[in-house]
Parts: structure tokens; C-alpha cells; sequence
């Protein structure tokens, strides 16, 4: 009989914070949309390079954050180090965060010091979760997702902050090198490696889906671990070569950790398609189609091809992965602590009964018409559709907002 | 033949409702046998539909109380199993029809 720790479910104030304020980053980082003009954008432009950390720092990492502290005992199998450690992490996170945009927009100088706090919260972050692996006596493929991604993301904030301490003239080290360092450490090896373990976990717990192989599991970790690698080393180093086979094993890893999912949504026994479902359909599909703008753009060198897929991706692929899966997640959260005593002493509702029905079927729908406005005009370099899209996206991040508090509010 | 039938216990583990899915647990066919003798003392055996169930220990917790309600339970052992593992299969046909499978 395979023991299994029962500090599954950390107390919800822990984790509700990281939930609530990746929430209003969301809106604020869809409100940032209307500042922008896509005549004069660029990829190097500190105005979506703020824009990008407002995104992905405040919205994708807290989130990531929040969940890793009640989804790192579920996937290690054993408790956390210690969780109360998750306490310190937002406020850090928050406050480095508002500093960093601030140093983006306005004041250089500022980088740095937010670039540290937030550097300080992400090492705070990394040590609980290795000093939690350790406790683990025999790794699994998910565990081992676990601490690459980790590893990736340690390299990915020094990275970040030896770029912030060049950008604010305090260092004069290769910006574009640090860049390039930087974005493939945090997003492919961080958050993609960290969605492809933990999503082999979650989405066969919630289709029911099973006796699949890991093995495309494992060829695309390895595979994007190998292209994020050869993507430092040939940026650092400056061997070109190098960049451009990571920059093709990079997307072929994503393709294969694809076929996997197409195999689970293929042979899934729970068929219903409720906002869960559609939120990560949607997310996949979207994964699909930034993987496509990207050839484009390695075909036409245009750069708002790049842009495009790179919006896909962001607002496309992890935005609905994280919103779809919160809808799991926080019912889960909430019964756990509220309902779960409750059990065999009065009637207690479904987790399914803690998701606003319509007014989640109105977020998935206002978001995901928005996710595409965009793209076309980005794509297009019409800044009417991009305004355009941005209110629905607007409204669909407004309506993810109070579909959070009416699951933590639940009774 | 034990002071409870393998129906009887399985009956009271029906309570046990899956809060994720809405099905109770003998019908899932996530409970593989159960056993008692003629003292009372009732063995449980089942699996989870994942070995990363967030509600493990409660579950289990969940089968070992509705089976003390049986009366005259004196102990109830409740093991899970990972072999054979669960897939829908196992499950009413009413649960697969619910879910699509």
C-alpha cells in the first residue's frame, strides 16, 4: 500500500492572497492594452517589457505561485518544508513587481531594486521547493518537472536581475544576450516545463483519463530543457548556432508535450465540456496557434508575426490554462476548508456548485473573443482592433475577478 | 460467512459521494471488495480514480465512518490499492453514461 502525505491542503488565507491579486493583475495587465500603439511597438520596447512582467509576474507566476503551494505536496507526495514561508512571498513578489514596472515606464534607476525584491521572493520561492523535494525518496517524471523547472527559474531571475543592473547602467553586460537568457530560462524552462508536469497530473485528475503513456512526457521536458540550455549557452557565449537549434527544438518539445494532451482529450472518459474543459481546449489551441505565428515569423521575419505569437501564447495559452484550472482549483480550496467537515453531517455542495455558471461562460466567452481580436490586430497593426479586443478582454477579466471572490466567498 | 454481507458494507460506502465527479464511490467502482468476521471487524479494500488525490486521507477517512455506522462495527480497516489500477470500465454503467465515456 503506497502511503500518501495528508498535508495536502494549506490553510486558504496562505493561499488565497497569491489568487486574489494574480486576479486584479490580470485585469490591470488587460487594461495596460489601451497605452499601447502598435505603429511603435517593439519587442525591446521597455513599454511592453513592463507590460510583459505586469503580465507574467503579476498575473502567471502568482498564480503559479499560489497553486505550487497546495499543488507541490499533491504532486511530491510528501508536505512542505515549510509553508508558512508562502507568507512572505506575495508582498515581496507584489511590491518588487509594482517597483519593476515603475523602473520600465518611468525611472531606470529603480529596476535594480525591484529586480532584487523580486529576485529575494522567487529564491524564497525556489529553496521551499527544493528543501521539499529533498524530502522526497524516489523521483518520479512529474517530480523531476519539478525541480528542472525550478532549477531554470533560479538561472532565469539572476539572469533578470544582472539585465535590470546593466539596464539601470549600474553593469555594462549584453543586454540582448541576458534577454534572450532570461525569457528562454523563466518561459520555457519555468513556466513551460512547470505546466507540463503539473498538467500531466491535473488534467487526467479531472477527466479521469488513464492508462496513458509518459513517455512524450518525458521526450518534450527533455527535449525544451536541451533547447532552453543550448539557447544560455549560445546567447552567453555567442555561438549563434546554438540559439537557433534551441529556438527549433523549443516549439517541436511543445508539440509533442501536445500529443500527449490530444491523447488524454482523446480518450477521456468525463466528456462534459463545462468552462474547465473549454478554458483549456482554448489554451491548447491557442499554444497551437502561437506555435504557427512563430514559423511565420522565422519565414517572413516580420516582427509582428512574433509579437502575435508571442501575445498568443501569453494571453492565449497561459491566461486560459491558469483561469480554466482556478476554476478547479479554488472550489477545491474553499470545500476543502468549509465543506469538507461538514461531510456526513448535513448535505454539502458539489465543487461544480461553487462555479458561477453563466457568469464563467461570459468570462470564457468575452476573453477568448478578445484573445483573437487582438492577435488579428496585431497582426493587422490596427490599434482600432486592438482597442477593440481589449474590452472584451476587459470585460472577461472583470468577470474572472468576481468569479474569484464568488468561489472564495461561497457558502 | 461474517457478521456483514459485502453488500451491506458496500451499501453504507454508497454514501460516500466524490465531491469532484457527484458519484458515490461504489458506483465509480472505486471499492473492490469488503469483508468482515463474525466479530464485526470489516476490511475495506479500493483505490483512488488518481494516486495524486488531493482528498485522499479524506476519503478514506469518509468510507472508515459510513461503515462504522453499521451496527455492530468494531473495527474497520479500509487499504488502498493501486493494482489493479482504476479506469472507467469499472464503473456503473449510469456513471458512464453521465460522463460520456
Amino acid at each position: 500500500m503506497m502511503k500518501i502525505s495528508q498535508e495536502f491542503a494549506p490553510p486558504f488565507k496562505l493561499i488565497a492572497p497569491f489568487f486574489i491579486l494574480g486576479s486584479i493583475f490580470f485585469v490591470l495587465a488587460t487594461l495596460f492594452l489601451y497605452t499601447f500603439d502598435l505603429a511603435t511597438i517593439s519587442y525591446t520596447n521597455p513599454q511592453l517589457i513592463a507590460f510583459s512582467h505586469l503580465f507574467l509576474l503579476g498575473f502567471v507566476m502568482m498564480i503559479i505561485f499560489g497553486a505550487m503551494a497546495q499543488l507541490v505536496p499533491v504532486v511530491l507526495e510528501v508536505g512542505h518544508f515549510g509553508v508558512e514561508l508562502f507568507y512572505a512571498i506575495w508582498p515581496l513578489l507584489l511590491v518588487g513587481l509594482l517597483m519593476m514596472v515603475y523602473g520600465f515606464l518611468d525611472s531606470a534607476a529603480l529596476l535594480p531594486y525591484g529586480g532584487m525584491v523580486v529576485l529575494i521572493s522567487m529564491m524564497i520561492f525556489v529553496a521551499e521547493i527544493f528543501l521539499t523535494i529533498f524530502k522526497v525518496e524516489k523521483l518520479t517524471l512529474v517530480m523531476s518537472s519539478v525541480l528542472i523547472s525550478n532549477t531554470f527559474l533560479f538561472f532565469g531571475i539572476i539572469f533578470g536581475l544582472l539585465m535590470a543592473l546593466s539596464f539601470a547602467g549600474t553593469l555594462s553586460l549584453n543586454i540582448e544576450a541576458l534577454l534572450s537568457a532570461h525569457v528562454y530560462a523563466v518561459l520555457g524552462g519555468y513556466i513551460a516545463i512547470t505546466i507540463m508536469g503539473l498538467s500531466i497530473v491535473l488534467i487526467p485528475m479531472f477527466t479521469l483519463a488513464h492508462s496513458f503513456s509518459m513517455r512524450p512526457l518525458e521526450i518534450a521536458m527533455w527535449m525544451m530543457s536541451i533547447a532552453v540550455v543550448l539557447v544560455i549557452v549560445g546567447s552567453l557565449a555567442e555561438i549563434e548556432w546554438f540559439n537557433y537549434i534551441g529556438y527549433f527544438l523549443a516549439p517541436i518539445a511543445m508539440g509533442i508535450y501536445f500529443s500527449l494532451i490530444y491523447t488524454l482529450y482523446k480518450t477521456r472518459p468525463r466528456k462534459e465540456n463545462d468552462v474547465y474543459a473549454l478554458s483549456v481546449i482554448f489554451s491548447y489551441l491557442s499554444m497551437l496557434g502561437s506555435i504557427a505565428l512563430f514559423a511565420i515569423y522565422f519565414l517572413t521575419e516580420k516582427e509582428n508575426f512574433l509579437l502575435a505569437a508571442g501575445w498568443l501564447f501569453f494571453f492565449g495559452f497561459f491566461a486560459f490554462l491558469i483561469t480554466g484550472h482556478l476554476y478547479k482549483i479554488i472550489p477545491f480550496l474553499v470545500w476543502f476548508e468549509r465543506f469538507s467537515p461538514l461531510v456526513g453531517k448535513q448535505k454539502v455542495p458539489m465543487l461544480a456548485d461553487m462555479v458561477p455558471p453563466r457568469a464563467s461562460e461570459a468570462q470564457l466567452l468575452f476573453s477568448s473573443v478578445g484573445v483573437l481580436i487582438v492577435t488579428a490586430a496585431i497582426i493587422a497593426g490596427s490599434n482600432e482592433f486592438l482597442y477593440a479586443g481589449a474590452s472584451f478582454l476587459l470585460m472577461g477579466s472583470l468577470a474572472f475577478v468576481r468569479n474569484v471572490f464568488y468561489m472564495i466567498n461561497f457558502k | 460467512m461474517g457478521k456483514f454481507t459485502k453488500d451491506e458494507i458496500f451499501k453504507a460506502i454508497s454514501t460516500v459521494i466524490d465531491p469532484e465527479v457527484g458519484f458515490n464511490l461504489v458506483e465509480m467502482g472505486l471499492i473492490y471488495d469488503a469483508s468482515s468476521d463474525d466479530e464485526g471487524n470489516v476490511k475495506v479494500t479500493m483505490t483512488l480514480s488518481t494516486k495524486a488525490c488531493p482528498l485522499h486521507q479524506m476519503i478514506l477517512q469518509w468510507v472508515k465512518e459510513a461503515v462504522e455506522k453499521l451496527p455492530g462495527v468494531k473495527e474497520v480497516d479500509v487499504e488502498v490499492v493501486w493494482e489493479p489500477a482504476w479506469n472507467i470500465s469499472m464503473a456503473d454503467d449510469n456513471v458512464k453514461k453521465a460522463l460520456g465515456a
